[in-house]
């Protein structure tokens, strides 16, 4: 059918299908700023304003729309800078969102834009809630809206003429603010905040920078430590086509997969006949159709630290939602339909659903595949992808000086990362016939090795272009997407998109690993730690990849916080067993905290059980076992992720500092054990509480993750930066450049980033184990200076030439300002030397090159406190106010990292209280929308908190440690200690239900 | 699949192409409870031209057209605070737009908000052709069987009730696992709803005098275990909402 669309005030004349979705039609027409997040208007990401409404593009169909104003991302603003053509400019709405950090990945900015200008259209003065319910309709999964909310206020603010405090500017001390020095007598000042009569969650809009206690050694940066606009910030506020689904390719076909609706069986048949003769179906496949070899989809770096047992396309399913054929034809329409016309045969086997049967003799096997290549212990004739038993010290002899012994049982359901960008991958030839890969992944260079052999292919012979990512969370750490799309192209010869569903993602992509833990500790009635011993069963689903790590790192991180006092702090007492096995379920992968926030729940409410028990205060009991600076990680010398284990000292540790300014500002001392304060006049159903659990993580993976970076001087002094390394929404681009621009005293803006592509970017193992800032980090810096070398020797050259006798050597030029600065106080412009070694003189490209692998993992540590209100009627809880103090080492960019904490805090609430994947009897999920599977949206999000205190990492030229996974860790175990604080009832297993309190409250009675 | 797209510009014009239409037609308010992905043919009838979004006193009642949106529910003035915050807890502010009142009601399930509070309000539905009046309470148990030739025009509520409403969620903004509301009308009569499970919300009692209400508010939601919520839960805490709603009933 033919209809008008107006568009940005432009009519489009255009031929569609009545059932095209508005958003199918504007992204075909070029308007790309509306991104596909869901099929069900729950993500909003396709926002788009009709008639000047916020609407939901992917459930309008096109046809609605007719007759309707449509504006688009694209209408609100455009770089001011075009050469000889001025423009406007950036709305000032665009403005304040690059100015106060409010992209993250940015797949969710243009929906959030758009809908803030609609409020702003009727509201002069909005308040935060007017905001928060404008955007009650977008979620976002990065950035837990604090900053989107301030980007807004303060637009509003300028709008109405208000003089808007700069961003960068220093904050002063808050009033709660506890100094780090000590006072004369040498008593820490303690400022405590007064009670707020409501804890709700208000902020202040000015207040965009986090607290943060700098170190010394920061003060006289230029670039690092300052809240830097991110690098890709202009071209994300205008929505320009910066994702991989953003760049369509001519003649593409639309790609869809069968997914099995049975949990384990055989396909005794299957008969594509009638797919491949509809109209427009450009191929179909299926496990007879390609070649037979066995992988893993875990990115990771050669050898795959896990079993290789999965095929593109298999004989046999393992879960409802494995793969069963492949179609690529030529609209999305047909390709479904297509997937309805093959038939399949099963033969049904039993399944396992629970992971204590995967052990059991005589249970069916889930991998009996001739081709399963092991890994350690994996032993798929036992279900058993991963075992690992590791023993520090001598748990049994610590058990035995011990004065009480604690022993509970822990449980951790499944859960989504839930990504807004779905996995996405476009494939074609190019004219070399060498394969494309353009994809949404967080291991370009992983995915070219671990898909040359699947595909047939030398590694040669694969480019893997990474756009820009609407998030991963590790869920794109996985090769999902990649090979679908490459076999159909291989098929065709044609360019092919593949782009999950939202119920794809929940069925068949990736999640974190549900497990059941066992905790052992044994106690001294002074609360000294004299043992502790967790056993966990983990289940990995049907597939293995990130088995051994993920479940190893439970252990490595959780159970290497409390180490004991005394003689057990110098020879502590540890045990980490775990079987991790095959069941049914769909499978479990990487997911943000790797492990770690499963050992946190366990660990952290298991020591609130123990204090509580011995009647010792909860935090002074924590600090007395806890891992201190200059001590050895004690699991350092005993596992490393499948690899040689080599020992670790924690160089930097501020948990002390942590837990002090957390508490301040969380008013831990008015609220803690105050009966008072518990209560709540006129509301006898309700109690408040406060929960407090520190975590610690790790950075990057010794030994073995590796980034490289190269850097080239242009003709006037900018420089290209080339970087493996993978930015999925977290900033990291910007921080390297911010890095590589201290080196050579240029603004960030002379720094343009490229990442990444393995045809033209050094190698990186891409964003995963919190390791960019850190190991690509060192790289860029490595390469940083080798350019500034070259430049420094070059300055010295002309300086030398001013003046007769001149005898500068380069050590003995400053680089700053866009200049070289001779000692006497002589300067050069970067672009004069650029020009004369490009052009002048004994020409050479300034280049330099660095690659970095780290020793060591340095630990980022973090007290995560929690006030919660539960009614205890009901059962329900509402969390009101998050408190994160971390130790991440030096913070490059306060605006990016503490993003990065209030989005991980935001995630990590929906693992405390609503987040889980459940299967009914037959392996079928529960959840396979955003509607069921609820994530935290903007109109119910509790006050977030976020203080950093510095501490100086000397493994890194800038002294950092990692920030990105650690907000994951403890927030969960936080909420459920303040439960038990509020109503004196232990949950067990998050998320923390109305159902599981009440029944606990029904026990207590 | 959608096979067909019509937009008629009058009632008439969209019954007649309603009764014409051969195959599996479907009524289109805002459009967003439509499955594009299904693959079974659909012929879509966009009631968007047809002029049924108004809203307006009548008496003691308030007529609700079948296409006006949530969002313009929510806007009209003289709409009871109760029944706002009932419409803000059904939908996002995007959803609110395009989503109708008339669909809500129409493809709802037991966990609807706006559905609950309209079957508490005892909410009626005109139907054409032939006028026909069928409240919310008998049309719900019998949506899948509704003549494919009928047109709900308007939803009439009485504006002399008040209603309160109340529920329990994993968080603020989830969707309820248990929801309760009470309408109470002046000379007496109220009516107790369950929401949060099932198809649709169940009615527990409506009638002239206090009293009962608990073991009615049990009753409602004896069967209603599901993978959110055990019966034993729901049994316990039904006659709690229940009570919190009479409370701020002041009743």
């Amino acid at each position: 059918m033919n209809i008008n669309l107006t568009i940005n005030g432009k009519d489009h004349e255009l031929t569609i299908s009545p059932g095209d979705s508005l958003l199918t039609v504007l992204r075909a027409t070029g308007y790309v700023g509306a991104k596909h997040g869901c099929e069900t208007g729950e993500c909003g990401a396709c926002t788009v304003i009709v008639d000047s409404k916020p609407v939901n593009a992917c459930i309008c169909l096109a046809a609605q729309a007719a007759g309707h104003s449509i504006e688009t991302i694209e209408s609100l603003g455009e770089h001011p800078d075009q050469g000889w053509k001025t423009t406007p400019g950036l709305h000032r709405l665009q403005e304040e969102f690059v100015l106060s950090g409010a992209i993250q990945c940015g797949f969710c900015t243009p929906a959030m834009l758009l809908a803030a200008r609609e409020l702003l259209g009727r509201v002069d003065t909005p308040s935060e809630e007017d905001v928060k319910e404008a955007f009650s309709g977008i979620l976002c999964r990065c950035t837990g809206y604090k900053k989107p909310i301030q980007a807004v206020l303060r637009a509003a603010a300028a709008a109405r003429g208000e003089e808007l405090e700069p961003i960068d500017d220093r904050l002063p001390p808050p009033v709660d603010w506890i100094g780090s020095e000590s006072t004369e007598d040498g008593d820490i000042p303690v400022e405590m905040p007064g009670l707020s009569p409501d804890s709700g969650g208000m902020l202040a809009p000015a207040q965009v920078m986090p607290k943060i206690e700098l170190i010394p050694e920061t003060e006289a940066w230029r670039s690092v430590g300052k809240p830097e606009k991110k690098v890709d910030a202009l071209k994300l506020v205008q929505g320009k086509p910066a994702f991989a689904a953003d760049f369509e390719r001519r003649g593409m076909l639309v790609a869809k997969v069968l997914h099995s609706p049975i949990a384990h069986a055989r396909i005794k048949k299957i008969d594509k006949s009638k797919a491949e003769k509809l109209p427009g179906v450009a191929a179909v496949l299926t496990w007879q159709d390609i070649p037979r070899v066995v992988y893993s989809t875990a990115g990771q770096s050669d050898p795959i630290p896990g079993p290789l047992d999965t095929f593109s396309l298999d004989n046999k399913v393992r879960f409802v939602g494995d793969r069963v054929a492949f179609v690529a034809a030529e609209n999305e329409e047909i390709a479904l339909k297509a997937l309805s016309m093959i038939d399949v045969e099963y033969d049904s086997l039993e399944p396992i659903f629970e992971p204590e049967q995967s052990l059991q003799a005589g249970a069916p096997i889930i991998h009996d595949e001739p081709e399963y290549i092991n890994f350690a212990e994996s032993n798929p004739e036992k279900n058993l992808a991963a075992e690992i038993r590791i023993d520090i010290g001598d748990v049994e002899q610590g058990f035995k000086e011990a004065d009480f012994i604690f022993e509970d049982e822990y449980r951790v359901p499944k859960v989504q990362q839930a990504h807004i960008e779905p996995h996405v991958t476009i494939t074609y030839w190019d004219e070399d016939d060498r394969l494309v890969i353009n994809s949404s992944t967080q291991v370009p260079f992983h995915a070219r090795r671990q898909l040359a052999p699947v595909l047939g292919l030398p590694i040669k012979r694969i480019r893997v272009i990474k756009p820009r990512i609407g998030g991963g969370f590790g869920g794109k750490q996985e090769i999902l997407s990649e090979d679908v799309a490459a076999h159909l192209t291989i098929a065709t010869g044609r360019p092919v998109i593949y782009e999950y569903t939202r119920e794809e993602e929940f069925i068949a992509a990736r999640s974190r690993h549900p497990m059941h833990i066992k905790m052992k500790t044994g106690v001294k009635a002074d609360g000294t730690i004299t043992a502790n011993a967790m056993y966990a069963l983990s289940d990995t689903g049907a597939y293995g990849g990130h088995a051994l790590t993920v479940t190893g790192n439970t252990g490595h991180k959780s159970m290497a916080l409390y180490v004991g006092d005394g003689k057990y702090r110098e020879s502590p007492n540890i045990q980490f067993y775990a079987d991790i096995v095959y069941t049914n379920h769909p499978p479990a992968g990487a997911y943000r905290g790797y492990g770690v926030p499963q050992g946190f729940w366990a660990v952290e409410r298991h020591m609130e059980k123990i204090a509580n028990e011995l009647k010792l205060d909860p935090i002074e009991f924590r600090m007395k076992n806890a891992l201190r600076q200059g001590e050895l990680q004690p699991f350092s010398t005993a596992w490393s992720e499948g690899r040689e284990p080599r020992p670790e000292t924690i160089e930097t540790c501020a948990l002390d500092q942590c837990v002090q300014q957390g508490r301040a500002a969380l008013g831990w001392d008015q609220k803690y054990g105050n009966p008072a304060w518990k209560t709540i006049p006129g509301k006898p159903n309700l109690r408040r509480g406060v929960g407090v659990a520190l975590v610690m993580q790790g950075t990057a993976i010794p030994y073995l993750d590796m980034g490289g970076a190269s850097i080239k001087m242009n003709d006037d002094a900018s420089f290209n930066l080339l970087v493996g390394a993978t930015d999925l929404g977290t900033g990291s681009d910007t921080v390297l450049a911010q890095m590589a621009a201290e080196v050579l005293g240029v603004p960030v803006e002379d720094i343009l980033v490229y990442s990444s592509d393995t045809d033209f970017t050094p190698f990186d193992k891409g964003a995963y184990a919190s390791s960019t800032t850190y190991i690509s980090g060192a790289a860029v810096v490595r390469a940083a200076k080798a350019a500034a070398q070259r430049i420094k020797l070059r300055a010295a050259k002309l300086f030398n030439q001013q003046i007769d006798d001149g005898t500068l050597i380069a050590d003995d030029i400053n680089l700053a300002e866009k200049k070289a600065v001779a000692p006497d106080g002589r300067k050069i412009p970067l672009s004069d030397i650029a020009l004369d070694t490009l052009h002048h003189s004994d020409q050479e490209q300034i280049m330099g090159i660095g690659s970095y692998v780290s020793p060591v993992a340095p630990p980022p540590f973090a007290a995560q406190f929690a006030e919660v209100t539960v009614d205890v009627e009901t059962g329900m809880v509402v969390v009101d106010k998050l408190v994160m103090a971390v130790d991440s080492g030096v913070i490059i960019n306060p605006l990016t990292a503490s993003g990065q904490i209030e989005g991980g805090m935001t995630q990590a609430l929906g693992y405390a209280v609503s987040e889980e994947m459940v299967y009914d009897e037959e392996g079928r999920a529960r959840e396979i929308d955003l509607r069921d599977y609820h994530i935290f949206h903007a109109h119910e999000m509790p006050e977030l908190t976020t203080i950093f205190v510095e501490t100086f990492e000397p493994s890194h030229p800038f002294g950092v440690k990692a920030v990105a996974e650690i907000p994951m860790d403890g927030v969960a175990p936080a909420v459920g200690n303040a439960v038990f604080n509020a109503a004196g009832v232990h949950i067990d297993s998050n998320p923390v239900t109305p159902e599981k309190v009440w029944r606990e409250l029904q026990g207590k009675k | 699949m959608i096979v067909e797209y019509h937009r008629p510009k009058k009632i008439t014009d969209a019954l007649k192409l309603i009764e014409n239409i051969e195959g599996n037609v479907v009524l289109m308010g805002g459009g967003t409870a439509i499955d594009r992905f299904s693959t079974n043919p659909m012929v879509v009838v966009d009631l968007q031209d047809v002029d049924l979004g108004k809203i307006k006193q009548n008496g003691k009642f308030l007529e609700i057209g079948a296409t006006a949106t949530l969002q313009e529910l929510h806007d009209y003035p003289d709409l009871s605070k109760p029944l706002k915050q009932v419409i803000m807890r059904e939908a996002t502010r995007n959803l609110r737009q395009v989503a109708t009142v008339a669909g809500t009601l129409i493809s709802s399930d037991g966990r609807s908000p706006l559905t609950t509070a309209m079957l508490a309000l005892d909410a009626s539905l005109t139907v054409i052709p032939g006028d026909e009046t069928i409240s919310l309470g008998n049309l719900l148990p019998l949506r899948d069987q509704t003549d494919e030739t009928k047109l709900v025009t308007k939803i009439t509520i009485p504006n002399n009730a008040n209603l309160a409403y109340e529920d329990v969620s994993r968080t603020p903004a989830d969707l309820p696992i248990l929801s309760a509301c009470v309408a109470a009308w002046p000379g007496g009569r109220h009516r107790i709803v369950l929401g949060g499970f099932g198809a649709f919300p169940a009615l527990a009692s409506d009638g002239p005098e206090r009293g009962g209400e608990e073991s009615a508010a049990r009753d409602a939601v004896s069967q209603s275990g599901d993978e959110w919520a055990s019966v034993e839960y729901r049994m316990e805490i039904a006659p709690i909402l229940v009570s919190r709603c009479f409370r701020e009933l002041d009743l």
